[in-house]
């Protein structure tokens, strides 16, 4: 079954009085609980896709249901929630609340969506122990590595349990151990809580972590690559 | 609620120098704000103390003649029109169940002639039924020299400020009769001459007035020498006297001259009782508003077996019940004395004490022009440096939309920063305020400016601050909270997770 179905997918962006596409018409289907990779040079549409399917940024045109809901036509509000309650995000940067501690930047969307501060840190608890970040919990991000600080994302993202979790080059600001680390965690979580993911790299090393590998340039996806 | 609180005191302690540099703001707007709502309250406080209850009460009433209703602090030479209707004035007031108390006087301005100098001084005079006044008025001013008149008695009242006034104009120390030189309230330099001092136990004045010269000089016998419990330096100009003597001073009827041209018995014959004289005499030559043609001398005969209402005044103070709607009793005061055809209309205390109530009001006005004008400023400062956080923040906040914070999450928490600062700095602010309001009456602030007596309320800087007082002040702090928060919370509610990632 399809996760997210995306059809003629169009994204432009204005520079001026001139009008620069980023995505000419995606087609694309993403069947649930996989492990997607989204592949292309710098400038090719990859982040723009990302965005359009998690809600932050706005089709031009085309259809992009997610779950079974066509998320092109709500309002702030709806969309707000689709990213609260069916998507994570892991930022390139980390993006964590750098004023809340560990556990408490992992138990953050859990206390958006109202449920009891007990429930929320015992979701919270289970997860850091998962990411491997326990003896962390009262830390601030500031006192975190970059690994460290990628892993509360994973946790974070996972957190709500989501359909889908999008992570934006996520190993792009980490050395290659670490980011292997990293992607090794997800690629375990996602067996362990059997959520999709889809996340965007230029890192040919990232590529063997993948089950499914999409190509896209020039706003177009090309061809899908054989897996290695 | 707990987790918005949460992040908001947590960035309050992450940028303390911003939140040091609002904070500081709100307390310092709080601290004024709060002292200055003490003293606009000790203001009003001390004015209606001071000019309602010790002077003229809340209404005046004067004649429709008269030009303006400044009747207090007059220029000179502008006569106060004379009142001849006061028992029909007296009947309608007397129906007016908001009507506390009311008290006809006249009021004019009196030469001060000495037989040494050809150039006059000048004092105000009151014309009053001495125990009536006491009734109306009973502590507004101490008989520190001399006593106080007994009913029916002629006699003056001599403000020890104007006394001093005096000495120097004149060289002569006035005394009460009978009274002797006492040292403590002598002025500097009558304490300097005080071997030498030359004493008077009694006035020469001449009523003064724009109408017909019929005024007399009349020697006043001094009863007592005054002081006012508050406002001496500007009520200190206004000399008591027997309406009597008053109205034969400025050239008014008498109860005397009415009662010697009117018998009683005529009075009942025409039909006359207790209506307008001047309907009697109004085609009467010898009858202009109320003056008559022929200066009398005073007459050292006691007036009580008269009726003194039956003679001229220039005014009528009236003091309302407590909870009295003002305005409305105004209007309805206002509307009762033209149907009665009493040929006098009823003016708000304000505008009767002049300049006093004007610059009461402007005062009042501009200290809350100040507090309004500091708080747009506070509000501006803290609008900017919270809008510049908003934006410094788009990552952490779009970051906090794209996992799933809704705009009012955003506006909560920029709400909620503002909203402890404003509780501790503050509410810091007001306490040391009401601290302030409460200390600066220990230090028995006086002043010899006139004007800023008025401010003071009286002779000290009495600042005061009530429940209402501090309620209000909170209630304005509450106001610059929110309206400083409202468009930095509009610009962080509209931050988008594209503005976190684009800023990345």
């Amino acid at each position: 079954m399809n996760i997210i179905e995306i059809k003629d997918l169009k994204k432009d962006y204005p520079l001026g009085d001139t009008i620069v596409p980023a995505l000419r018409g995606i087609d694309l289907a993403v069947a649930e609980g996989d492990f997607m990779s989204i592949i292309g040079p710098s400038g090719s549409g990859k982040t723009t896709l990302l965005n359009v399917i998690g809600c932050i940024d706005f089709a031009t045109a085309g259809s992009v249901k997610v779950g079974d809901r066509e998320i092109t036509a709500l309002s702030d509000r709806q969309i707000t929630d689709i990213r609260l309650n069916k998507i994570g995000f892991i930022f390139q940067t980390f993006n964590l609340i750098p004023v809340l501690d560990v556990i408490e930047n992992i138990e953050f969307p859990l206390l958006l969506m109202k449920k009891s501060a007990a429930e929320a840190r015992k979701r919270a608890d289970k997860l850091i122990e998962e990411v491997g970040l326990k003896e962390y919990a009262a830390h601030r991000p500031a006192e975190l590595s970059g690994g460290q600080r990628q892993r509360v994302a994973i946790a974070r993202a996972l957190v709500t349990n989501p359909d889908i979790v999008l992570a934006d080059e996520p190993t792009a600001n980490l050395d290659s151990v670490t980011g292997a680390s990293i992607l090794e965690l997800m690629r375990r979580m996602n067996e362990i809580e059997k959520t999709t993911f889809i996340f965007s790299t230029h890192d040919a090393n990232v590529l063997k972590y993948a089950r499914r590998i999409v190509k896209i340039k020039d706003g177009l996806i090309e061809k899908e690559p054989a897996l290695a | 609620m707990k987790l918005i609180l949460t992040i908001a005191w947590r960035n309050i302690l992450r940028h303390k120098g911003k939140s040091l540099v609002i904070g500081v703001i709100l307390f310092t707007g709080a601290f004024l704000m709060t002292v200055g709502n003490g003293v606009i309250s000790g203001m009003a406080a001390g004015v209606e103390e001071n000019i309602i209850n010790g002077f003229m009460g809340d209404i005046v009433l004067i004649s429709e003649a008269q030009k303006s209703d400044n009747i207090l602090l007059n220029m000179m030479g502008s006569s106060i029109e004379p009142i001849n209707s006061y028992k029909k004035i007296k009947e309608v007031l007397a129906a007016q169940p908001y009507v506390r108390h009311f008290l006809p006087v006249g009021k004019n301005l009196a030469m001060v002639l000495d037989e040494n100098t050809d150039t006059p001084g000048f004092a105000y005079l009151i014309g009053v039924d001495f125990a009536e006044y006491r009734k109306m008025f009973p502590d507004n001013f101490t008989v520190i020299e001399g006593s106080y008149p007994a009913r029916g008695e002629r006699a003056l009242l001599f403000p020890d400020f104007a006394r001093n006034e005096f000495y120097s104009f004149y060289n002569i120390w006035f005394l009460p009769e009978g009274g002797k030189v006492v040292k403590e309230n002598l002025s500097k330099d009558a304490l300097a001459a005080i071997a030498t001092l030359p004493v008077s136990s009694s006035a020469v004045m001449m009523g003064m007035s724009s109408g017909i010269n019929t005024t007399s000089d009349i020697r006043f016998p001094i009863r007592g020498i005054v002081r006012y419990k508050a406002l001496n330096k500007i009520f200190g100009h206004f000399c008591l006297v027997d309406i009597e003597s008053y109205r034969e001073c400025l050239g008014y009827f008498t109860a005397a001259d009415m009662a010697a041209q009117v018998p009683k018995e005529e009075k009942a014959l025409l039909g006359l009782e207790g209506s307008d004289l001047d309907s009697l005499f109004g085609g009467d030559s010898m009858l202009v508003s109320g003056y008559k043609k022929a200066p009398r001398q005073i007459k050292a005969e006691k007036i009580a077996a008269r009726n003194p209402e039956d003679g001229t005044y220039n005014a009528v103070f009236i003091k309302l019940n407590p909870g009295t709607a003002y305005k409305d009793a105004l209007a309805r005061l206002n509307r009762g004395l033209s149907e009665a055809g009493t040929g006098v209309k009823a003016v708000p205390w304000n505008k009767a004490s002049g300049p006093m109530g004007s610059m009461a009001l402007i005062i009042k006005s501009a200290l809350f022009l100040f507090v309004t004008l500091l708080f747009c400023v506070a509000v501006i400062i803290i609008v900017n440096t919270l809008t510049m956080s908003a934006l410094e923040r788009a990552s952490e906040i779009g970051m906090m939309r794209a996992v799933g914070a809704h705009k009012t999450f955003i506006a909560g928490m920029f709400l909620g920063e503002t909203a402890i600062l404003a509780s501790v700095f503050g509410g810091g602010g007001i306490l040391a305020g009401i601290l302030a309001v409460r200390l600066i009456p220990l230090f028995r602030i006086t002043t010899d400016n006139d004007m800023l007596q008025i401010l003071y309320g009286g002779n000290f800087f009495n600042p005061l601050l009530s429940f209402s007082g501090v309620l209000l002040t909170v209630f304005q702090l509450l106001v610059v909270t929110i309206i400083a928060a409202l468009y930095p919370m509009k610009v962080a509610g509209n931050i988008t997770p594209l503005d976190a990632i684009s800023r990345d």
